[in-house]
């Protein structure tokens, strides 16, 4: 992989649609078509994105994979072929895009997006969201490019802002994380409060219903665990609706990483790192595996099959 | 420089290597049980730890001053002191210390494989030996110490005992670790008694006393530093504290976080031995202090941070890139390994291999949570890729 030819590609489709894979902003709102939220008010549910863009990260991985000994020449022309292609009007993501992903894969991440709304509705909050969601900036911070990360967060907090929105609820720990540490780096008045959608339904004193399987291993994304310390609460709610939750070796704060956030850099590490891993939660007795994180979600699901697992998000085990 | 091809096979080769896994899941696996115990047994090791950070924040905030008062406190007991700013200036002092044509004994050092120091003095004529047992291995089977505490995590005890039985010609039985230490040591014992000169790192040093402290198990370090008569301590700046106390706390947080109930033996040097000379101890006390980049390190806001490590190893066992990789994480011609080795190549080595690396790390923060001095390495790691991809 040659990280100048990862940086303009990710530049390129940050100037093009403010994300790194050059998805058409607004397409991460199309999970709300057909229900009716307003675009202002003081609480706003802001998903940054992430669990609608899975089909395409998959994609994304996938194709870089091939790439990954692939000699800076050739990914040089690709990347030519892409400007190319862009420069005759043709959105080579969207039309590779279009070809690859079937609508179950997008259906499976939109309904869990649904999922949060209705339980957040159904326990009594009201909210708003955006119809042209922006991304919500991470990649460019993991890999150092902090400079588009700053001109991107500073646009988001302005969108935020124009919502009206005192409260923010995240429904990823990337997100959350990003927004509660990050962004204040770089956007100095931005001092809208922000939840996890977990804390905001068991504030709520909220009873969630079970949907998925009876047992499952819990796995604590890196993020929710460690960096925002969000621990008991999938406990409690997967609890709650009765469902067995299984503790791997590895949880809580010293839980094991997906592999996830080096999938782009180094994916045959990645899936790697995600096999150990889901072997050690596989481990505790239960093949199926729970997790709260759009990032652990794609990158253990590319596994499951060859390791006779099924992986579940947290919202298709509860609802 | 921007292509990462070359670390993405070196490290997916690494990956895929079963013996190596194989090796890395047992060291893992066992460690990981001897924490939770010492842990237990313990518990107030932790605010131990925190303790230890503000010595550590504060030493390396002063390095100048204590570095200072460190020579001083060599030069007043009888021993000599050095400064050596990089690691060519190092190897030029040892060299002129030791000459050619020497027997030496070597405590294991990740400071001295810094400067690459065994291979230079063999190259000088003189005969080297490593006395830790693990270290004794990566000397004749390489390829680098995999980590900082447990130099041969990646060789099996099958690896291991095929190779005593050629190298030794004797017979060892690859369950019988203690038997293998034990050839080993038989191996090395009249190195010691013919040994010219002996040279060990420091797990830490106490600038009041100008004491070297020096942890380990096998009783090795302590005959090879005290048997010769010419002892040369290499310290990096960043082990120096102010006191005798605060030192000792020092090793006791080193030993817990890696994994120690007990360690057998503790040893302190403070100076060249008085009496009966040449009988028992050192005539001679060397220290050479080592900057290589550390004092740039400890004025950055950043990358200051990775001074206050103390080589404890906790970091390598419990991070998943290490685990499945090892040591191949920073590279095979650093002395270091895993992130924090990332960290420490970047800081005394090789810029442009280590900002590579830097790239593979999950940015997880697993280290952060093992590491007795809560170093924020996805910090630093990510700090490194930013200045990269600024430039590019
Ligand atoms: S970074 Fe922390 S855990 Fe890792 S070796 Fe240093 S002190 Fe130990």
């Amino acid at each position: 992989m040659d990280l100048k030819a990862v940086k303009l590609l990710i530049e390129r489709n940050a100037k093009k649609s403010w994300n790194p894979l050059g998805v058409k902003e607004g397409y991460c709102s199309s999970w709300a078509e057909g229900m009716s939220f307003p675009e202002k008010g003081e609480t706003l549910l802001y998903t940054g994105c992430l669990y609608q863009m899975i089909p395409y990260i998959d994609m994304f991985a996938r194709l870089l994979k091939g790439f990954e000994n692939m000699n800076p020449a050739l990914f040089s022309i690709a990347m030519k072929i892409n400007e190319l292609a862009d420069s005759l009007g043709l959105d080579t993501i969207s039309l590779l895009a279009s070809i690859e992903i079937s609508k179950r894969d997008r259906e499976r991440y939109f309904n869990i997006v649904r999922n949060i709304a209705n339980a957040l509705t159904s326990a009594g909050v009201k909210f708003a969201y955006m119809k042209e969601e922006p991304y919500n900036g991470v990649l460019y911070h993991d890999l150092g490019m902090d400079d588009l990360f700053e001109a991107h967060v500073k646009r988001l907090a302005r969108k935020i802002k124009e919502t009206g929105a005192k409260r923010v609820i995240t429904v990823d720990p990337h997100t959350t994380y990003m927004l509660n540490y990050l962004i204040k780096e770089f956007v100095e008045d931005f001092d809208v409060e922000v939840v996890h959608y977990m804390d905001v339904l068991l504030e709520k004193g909220y009873e969630p219903e079970l949907i998925g399987p009876k047992e499952v291993v819990i796995h604590d994304p890196c993020y929710l665990a460690r960096w925002n310390d969000l621990i008991d609460q999938p406990r409690t709610l997967l609890t709650r609706a009765g469902a067995k939750v299984r503790e791997p070796e590895f949880s809580r704060k010293f839980t094991g990483c997906c592999g996830g956030p080096i999938e782009s850099l180094f994916p045959s590490l990645s899936s790697k790192l995600a096999e150990k891993r889901m072997k050690e939660l596989k481990e505790s007795g239960s093949p199926c595996l729970t997790v709260m994180c759009p990032i652990c979600l794609t990158n253990f699901q590319r596994e499951a099959d060859k390791l006779g697992v099924r992986v579940f998000d947290i919202m298709e085990v509860i609802k | 420089m921007t292509d990462l091809t070359e670390v993405s096979q070196l490290l997916n080769k690494a990956s895929e290597d079963p013996v190596l896994r194989t090796a890395l899941d047992r060291a893992i696996a066992s460690y990981w049980k001897k924490r939770k115990q010492v842990m237990e047994r313990y518990p107030y090791v932790k605010e131990l730890a925190d303790e230890v950070r503000k010595i550590k924040e504060w030493s390396i905030d002063h390095m100048d001053e204590l570095l200072g008062q460190a020579m001083d406190s060599v030069e007043r007991r009888g021993g000599s002191a050095y400064v050596a700013k990089t690691a060519e200036d190092a190897r030029r002092i040892v060299d002129e210390l030791v000459g050619t044509g020497k027997i030496i004994t070597k405590a294991k050092s990740m400071t001295t494989e810094e400067l690459k120091l065994r291979e230079f003095l063999i190259e000088r004529g003189n005969e080297v030996y490593e006395t830790d047992l693990g270290e004794f291995l990566v000397q004749f089977l390489g390829p680098k110490p995999m980590h900082f505490i447990s130099p041969s995590i990646h060789l099996t005890r099958e690896k291991v005992a095929e190779f005593l039985r050629e190298f030794l010609g004797v017979e060892v039985d690859k369950d019988d670790i203690e038997g293998m230490v034990a050839q080993v040591r038989r191996f090395l014992r009249d190195k010691y008694f013919n040994a010219d000169v002996g040279i060990s790192g420091a797990n830490v040093f106490a600038a009041d006393r100008g004491a070297v402290f020096l942890i380990e198990n096998e009783s090795n370090i302590r005959l090879s530093i005290s048997l010769p008569p010419k002892y040369i301590a290499v310290v990096g700046m960043e082990k120096i504290v102010p006191t005798m106390g605060d030192a000792w706390k020092v090793v006791e947080v080193i030993s817990r976080y890696g994994g120690y109930k007990v360690t057998s033996y503790v040893n302190t040097v403070m100076g060249p031995a008085k009496v009966g000379k040449g009988d028992i101890g050192p005539e001679e006390y060397h220290v050479i202090f080592l900057d290589n980049g550390r004092r740039e390190a400890s004025k950055d806001p950043i990358l200051k941070q990775t001074l206050y490590c103390l080589r404890c190893g906790a970091c390598q066992y419990l991070c998943p890139v290490f685990g499945i990789v090892g040591g191949y994480w920073a590279g095979l011609n650093s002395a270091y390994s895993g992130g924090i080795g990332v960290m420490w190549e970047y800081i005394t080595g090789d810029k442009e291999t280590a900002t590579q690396h830097a790239f593979a790390c999950l940015l997880c923060g697993r280290c952060m949570e093992a590491c007795p001095m809560r170093i924020n390495q996805p910090e630093v790691l990510r700090e490194i890729r930013r200045r990269f991809m600024a430039e590019i």
